[in-house]
């Protein structure tokens, strides 16, 4: 199906899309939280869409607006792709399991709860994947402190920020 | 170690034991990032650095002189760093191959990369580079060996890290990094 086919029959089938987006001929969908699960279980089980493979699962920093998380699948028999985005609130974020969708969403969802902070209700084992055990905190979170700088003198001549990549 | 670390050797004695030492450095290759292409690079035919004695891939760290450190070491890998370094019997030398070892490089500002492998293990040679060209190894491994030839292996096991560590094209080595601790 062609980006704007997808969205509109996801609107039509499932009534969950609140917007959608085209861009460089990727499709992007937002849905609300309370619908995650079924419009994930109507993109892999609709013979129209046939999304088997769970490419990648992941969040956005929004700041102020929360969190968006963001669910790229592909359909290796049809071959076309959708991002499906959904936002959270700021306070305890969470969002129920796909990994019961998809199995592929299992170890996702376990980096995007260690990284951003994000619970997966339902999740088999939730627990940390890349970061070390006894790591606190949430490192792509926007307000996450870098500590290296508290206790260090940053050791360059210039910040970072200060030299422009054409330098 | 017996004999070696308690009598001061003849220098004849010195001298052949250190030259044996220094020409065959079995290396333990710790390639973590990039780095270890360089580090690669180095030991196949166009650098060649089996030609200065240095043997690559050692069966494992028991059977290596020479752990050579080549890419990024994060906070959850340092720990198996240290046990591979700790497996390597002594005399041991340890060379910190890249920016990323030498001071967490272009992740300095990283949640997850150690500032410096030598906050784990003692370092005797800092090869700078992002990557460094293999033939800063090799000046690194020259270095080295010209310390091997002269050292009293008594002086060695006495007092680890009394010499100063080399770094490769010269230049102090940070204020912030090591030296002031």
């Amino acid at each position: 199906m062609s980006p704007d086919e997808i969205v509109q029959h996801l609107t039509d089938a499932t009534g969950a899309v609140e917007r959608s987006e085209v861009a460089h001929g990727e499709v992007s969908v937002w849905v609300a939280p309370a619908r995650w699960v079924e419009v994930a279980t109507h993109l892999r089980d609709c013979g129209h869409c046939h999304f088997d493979f769970c490419t990648f699962l992941t969040a956005v920093d929004l700041e102020a607006e929360g969190f968006e998380v963001v669910l790229h699948v592909y359909s290796v028999r049809r071959q076309h792709h959708v991002n499906v985005k959904t936002v959270l609130g700021r306070e305890n974020p969470s969002l129920p399991t796909l990994s019961e969708v998809w199995l592929g969403a299992n170890w996702c969802e376990r980096e995007t709860n260690e990284l951003f902070g994000i619970d997966f209700a339902g999740h088999p084992n939730l627990v940390k994947l890349l970061l070390p055990v006894e790591f606190e905190g949430h490192p792509l979170r926007k307000d996450f402190k870098l500590m290296t700088r508290e206790a260090k003198e940053w050791p360059g001549e210039k910040e970072p920020e200060e030299v422009s990549p054409s330098q | 170690m017996g004999l070696v670390e308690q009598v001061n050797f003849p220098k004849p004695a010195k001298f052949i034991l250190n030259w044996g030492r220094k020409y065959s450095l079995w290396v333990m290759n710790f390639g973590l990032a990039c780095c270890a292409i360089e580090l690669i690079a180095a030991s196949t035919s166009r650098h060649d650095f089996i030609r200065l004695g240095v043997i690559p891939v050692a069966h494992g760290p028991r059977q290596a002189d020479m752990l050579v450190v080549a890419g990024t070491l994060t906070d959850k890998m340092a720990p198996a760093l240290k046990r591979v370094y700790e497996q390597i019997p002594e005399p041991k030398y340890v060379i910190s191959f890249g920016s990323c070892s030498n001071c967490g490089g272009p992740f300095w500002d990283s949640y997850s990369v150690t500032k410096g492998v030598d906050q784990i293990v003692p370092v005797d040679v800092y090869v700078p580079g992002c990557p460094p060209r293999p033939e800063a190894l090799l000046e690194g491994i020259l270095k080295l060996q010209e310390r091997i030839g002269q050292e009293s292996l008594k002086d060695h096991f006495a007092r680890r890290r009394a010499t100063e560590p080399i770094v490769v094209g010269g230049g102090p080595i940070h204020q912030t990094a090591i030296r002031d601790e």
